[in-house]
């Protein structure tokens, strides 16, 4: 046990440091942290104008209020901002390292080659607009959708979208494994993002089948559908068990690739 | 115990071929035929611990091919090693703490960052403790002259600056086993000197054991007292550098400067015209009759000064290559 907590604590305090370097570096270039900002107000603003167009319509969408919309909308946008900061940087990477040979260097680090490799790069230039805009859209929703804030339902919306991140990681890592074969993977992350902006507007306004397959058989709605549904008491005994299970078993699948993956690791030359 | 066992290490990479043109390459999209190259083919040898091994052969030979195989960055498909008692592709956190690679044309340093960062990353990640770490950096940074350059951005740095950073990076953890993949590569000939006088100087003090590859003959001259040659993927040579030309030296080398012009023919009788340059001549003669040839150069020739030399090192290297020969 002291061993695992031993472990935590060196992992945590080397994430601090790949957080504290990247910070170092974005600020070097300024002008880049800028105009990175304001890409980002542009895509939230590009999001926000789904909501905009349930409010001018003014209807209910299959039982959903336009301030229900903005509960999606807004736990979308956070993990827009979450992935682009945290994941997508090291994922597209990923290829690149496979590609180059780079990843010669990380083998050889007494660490975890998926930790570092995964989790080297944060950009807070995606975050910052993206967590912010998306946390006002979630608390106008909250607030106008008449939900309570207490702890159950603080610690219900938190924790689903905690789940989301790890499904989100797992499940978005999966395809760029495939690099360790195809070497470049670009085909495959226009599809993954596609899947992702499935989740801009909610889960309910498809049909049956895709919420099914969107659920259990890739589960993209799981990212961020589950948080604004457990506080509109939308999820089923079995949506919220599987809520639960399904960013583990995709954690577990995503590693069990990677050590599988990386034995077709060839290097390149030198 | 070898600190390094190498027992009939073998790695093949497939790869495909592609003929020139967009036509080729729609057939390629759907149809490639995998074709298979031996990198590296039965490579056997023990290294033991303080000793430094130059690794030397030509371009594509499988040097760092083995070098990846013995530092677990890829797994063979035939053969064993283990490096201090570790396989190394099983990839152990216990092995990788007690070894290090450094390879001339890869970085580790974060690109936007001042070195010390870097390093204190590594501290993390190698877990040394930091009086460790400050005394190493303090030693290292003295020893290859770089102190005052911590504190700079990476990307700011010369070639020759950033490299010395990278075995300060690489060496933080006292590594026992260090692989070095041309260290030297692209550097001038002072900041080459001084790398391969502080390895010198690091085996020396910590009784590190050392395997290089380079192309550059000197790193190998000053640094290896024994190299192993490795051509098409197998080792055609495991001994003391010194003493490869004697496997094909049967020859010396004379140079010569005339007071007057001799004809070709003159110089012939006593050996191999190797260049003419005015008065300066430089001829190759049978060891054996080296010392008749000579004595006999000196008397009938208008020799106003003389060399007697070895065949280049090079020379003999370069005939290694060519003919593949092994010796046990």
């Amino acid at each position: 046990m002291s061993q695992l907590w031993k472990g935590t604590k060196r992992y945590a305090l080397i994430y601090s440091l790949f957080f504290k370097n990247s910070l170092i570096a974005l600020m070097e270039y300024r002008i880049n942290f800028i105009f990175g900002v304001m890409v980002e107000l542009g895509f939230i603003v590009i999001k926000l104008s789904y909501v905009y167009v349930v409010f001018r319509v003014g209807e209910n969408i299959n039982g959903l209020t336009p301030y229900n919309v903005m509960l999606f909308v807004g736990t979308f946008i956070i993990m827009s901002g979450i992935y682009s900061a945290l994941l997508f940087f090291n994922f597209v990477n990923l290829p690149e390292l496979i590609r180059t040979g780079d990843l010669d260097t990380y083998i050889t680090k007494p660490i975890s080659l998926q930790f570092i490799t995964t989790m080297k790069s944060i950009d807070i230039s995606f975050a910052v607009p993206n967590i912010i805009g998306g946390i006002i859209v979630v608390v106008i929703g909250w607030n106008q959708s008449g939900i309570p804030v207490n702890l159950s339902n603080l610690a219900g919306y938190i924790g689903y979208l905690i789940l989301g991140v790890i499904l989100t990681y797992s499940l978005f890592l999966l395809p760029q494994l495939l690099a360790f074969w195809t070497v470049k993977t670009n085909g495959i992350n226009d599809i993954s993002n596609a899947l992702f902006d499935f989740n801009q507007m909610p889960m309910t306004i498809y049909n049956k089948l895709v919420q099914r397959a969107g659920t259990f058989l890739i589960p993209v709605f799981l990212l961020t559908n589950y948080s604004p549904l457990f506080l509109l008491n939308g999820l089923s005994k079995l949506q919220m068990v599987w809520g639960i299970a399904a960013p583990f078993i995709f954690l577990i699948l995503v590693r069990l690739l990677w050590k599988y993956a990386l034995k077709q690791y060839t290097s390149a030359s030198s | 115990m070898s600190i390094i066992e190498v027992q009939n290490l073998s790695k093949q990479f497939s790869y495909y071929k592609k003929e020139v043109g967009l036509k080729s390459s729609i057939k390629n999209l759907f149809h490639r035929e995998a074709l298979y190259k031996q990198a590296v083919k039965d490579v056997s040898f023990t290294v033991e611990q303080g000793e430094i091994v130059g690794f030397l052969g030509p371009n594509g030979a499988g040097k760092t091919t083995t070098l990846k195989m013995l530092s677990g960055i890829i797994y063979p498909t035939g053969g064993n090693a283990t490096v201090l008692g570790y396989k190394p592709w099983e990839r152990k956190k216990a092995f990788k703490q007690q070894f290090s690679i450094v390879m001339g044309q890869k970085n580790q340093l974060w690109w936007d960052l001042p070195a010390n960062e870097s390093l204190n990353l590594n501290r993390c990640i190698y877990e040394v403790s930091d009086q460790d770490f400050k005394m190493t950096v303090e030693e290292l940074s003295e020893l290859l002259d770089v102190k005052e350059l911590l504190k700079i951005q990476v990307r700011r740095l010369s070639l020759g600056e950033r490299m010395k950073m990278e075995l300060i990076a690489a060496l933080l953890h006292k590594p026992k086993v260090i692989f070095l993949d041309e260290p030297t590569i692209g550097l001038d000939l002072l900041s080459q000197k001084k790398i391969r006088e502080f390895f010198k100087y690091y085996n020396q003090q910590n009784k590190v054991t050392i395997v290089l590859t380079s192309h550059y003959m000197n790193d190998i001259v000053d640094l290896c007292k024994r190299t192993i040659i490795i051509n098409e993927g197998a080792v055609v040579y495991d001994g003391e550098l010194a003493k490869i030309n004697a496997m094909f030296d049967a020859t010396k080398i004379v140079k010569v400067t005339l007071s007057q012009t001799v004809s070709d023919a003159d110089l012939l009788q006593y050996g191999v015209i190797k260049n003419v340059d005015g008065l300066e001549v430089t001829l190759e003669i049978e060891k054996e009759q080296a010392k008749h040839n000579i004595k006999s150069m000196l008397d009938h020739l208008p020799i106003l000064d003389f060399t007697l030399e070895d065949t280049p090192i090079e020379e003999g290297i370069a005939a290694i290559y060519q003919h593949g020969r092994k010796q046990a």
